[in-house]
């Protein structure tokens, strides 16, 4: 994982703020985003795996239950 | 995405009201009465749900109260009128895990998550019902599931996000080897009243802390940085408005009795003079189809959705978050049609800025 080496930057005028910060953190998200994936294929993530908890990343929108976002039980 | 889908990916069972625990930050009303689900409910929900597991992936978690205290005899009774192609989970406190549990869940494939806080020191709200902790019997639970090779999810509620709870947590979850891990900061919600506000800075320096911990050793599917990194990809690919479904999965939680309450399961055994019970019918005497193609005829849910277009209109955060939920609404709110709530603070909003000040705080150097 990089240290921290870089200022944070000012925050450009946006209509969409959250998406402005998004852009702005680009560099450092397509670092974090390529690790994460190189994490789900250790995982085995991007296959069945039946015996798996996570069952499969192409089932996101279902991976075990209690993980739907847009609501879940606890 | 705009309304409510016809056909759930999954539907939440009640198998009993009753929980072996008496944890002080717990939603649920009759925790403490022994409720249980008559076997004619199973096979309501069964015929309803047919059709919809033949045509895709289809679940149905058993939660509760304590879904294992109803028992493996009654457990059992439940599940067999269902189809060989639903998937099964279970969310428990492993408390009642053992041998013959471990059996059971192998037998009937059984995807198992145990709710657990972190190490001993951090499960001080989870006690019996005589108040003592419940640490050591839920860990000896885990300890049989991982005796038994069966992997296992965890669910951990954090009461009060503050500097080094993030790394001490994931190394914990770390040790105790489950495959995936959701963090949900503590709510304020049913029976539980306890205030859940903290600062922006605390709860976004938590969450930052947390892909920090996890980005060492990313060996766990933890739902919070996935769900983030899903949408910043999107938003930098281009795609950001796919991220979210076209329509709320309905979420139907069927309880003990057979009444049904869309979206929010906390709701189910509350009522209020506005809304009544927040039910939608009940699978003993309306098929669960029929009881979804009506959803929008229940006032709370008309109600909800316009609550749903008002984050729309006005929450930045909207196409990460999709809207505040109905629970975190009505209980923080007393109503359904407002916006932002301490929840979408707490784990939307902190989440997504502690996912963007950790990647700013770590762009990769100029080689």
């Amino acid at each position: 994982m990089p240290e921290i080496m870089n200022p944070r930057r000012s925050e450009p005028v946006e209509a969409d703020p959250v998406t402005a910060r998004v852009h702005d953190a680009r560099d450092g998200l397509a670092a974090l985003l390529r690790e994460a994936e190189a994490a789900r294929r250790d995982r085995a993530e991007s296959i069945a795996k039946g015996d798996s908890a996570v069952c499969a990343w192409n089932h996101f929108e279902n991976i075990p239950t209690f993980y739907n976002w847009n609501n879940r039980p606890r | 995405m705009r309304g409510i889908a016809t056909v759930p990916t999954y539907v939440v069972m009640q198998p009993t009201t009753l929980c072996n625990l008496d944890c002080s930050y717990c939603y649920l009303p009759m925790r403490r009465e022994d409720r249980r689900m008559p076997v004619e409910v199973a096979e309501a929900v069964a015929s309803a749900v047919r059709p919809w597991s033949a045509a895709g992936r289809f679940s149905v978690v058993w939660h509760g109260g304590e879904p294992l205290a109803a028992g493996r005899e009654h457990f059992a009774a439940l599940l067999r009128p269902f189809g060989p192609e639903v998937e099964h989970h279970v969310q428990t406190n492993a408390t009642l895990i053992d041998e013959a549990w471990c059996d059971f869940f192998a037998t009937h494939d059984i995807r198992v998550s145990v709710s657990v806080d972190g190490p001993v020191a951090r499960n001080t709200d989870r006690v019996n019902l005589a108040g003592k902790p419940a640490y050591d019997r839920i860990r000896r639970g885990i300890d049989a599931l991982r005796g038994h090779g069966l992997p296992f999810s965890a669910l951990c509620v954090v009461g009060r996000p503050s500097p080094g709870l993030a790394t001490e947590l994931y190394a914990y979850f770390l040790e105790l080897g489950c495959d995936v891990l959701g963090v949900n900061v503590e709510e304020l919600e049913g029976v539980n009243t306890r205030d859940n506000r903290h600062s922006a800075a605390e709860v976004t320096a938590f969450w930052a802390e947390l892909v920090g911990a996890w980005r060492r050793d990313p060996r766990i599917h933890l739902r919070e940085v996935e769900w983030s990194l899903r949408y910043v990809g999107a938003v930098l690919d281009g795609t950001a408005d796919d991220v979210l479904p076209r329509r709320l999965d309905p979420i139907p939680t069927v309880a003990h009795d057979g009444s049904v309450v869309l979206l929010s399961p906390e709701l189910a055994g509350f009522s209020d003079p506005r809304y009544g019970d927040f039910t939608s019918g009940n699978v003993l005497t309306t098929p669960l189809a029929e009881i979804l193609a009506g959803a929008v005829g229940t006032p709370w849910i008309r109600e909800f959705l316009d609550g749903v277009d008002a984050c729309r209109a006005q929450c930045p955060y909207f196409g990460f978050c999709g809207g505040a939920h109905a629970a975190n609404r009505y209980f923080e709110h007393g109503r359904f049609d407002g916006t932002v709530t301490d929840h979408c603070r707490n784990s939307k909003i902190g989440l997504l800025e502690g996912v963007l000040d950790h990647a700013r705080d770590h762009e990769p150097t100029a080689v």
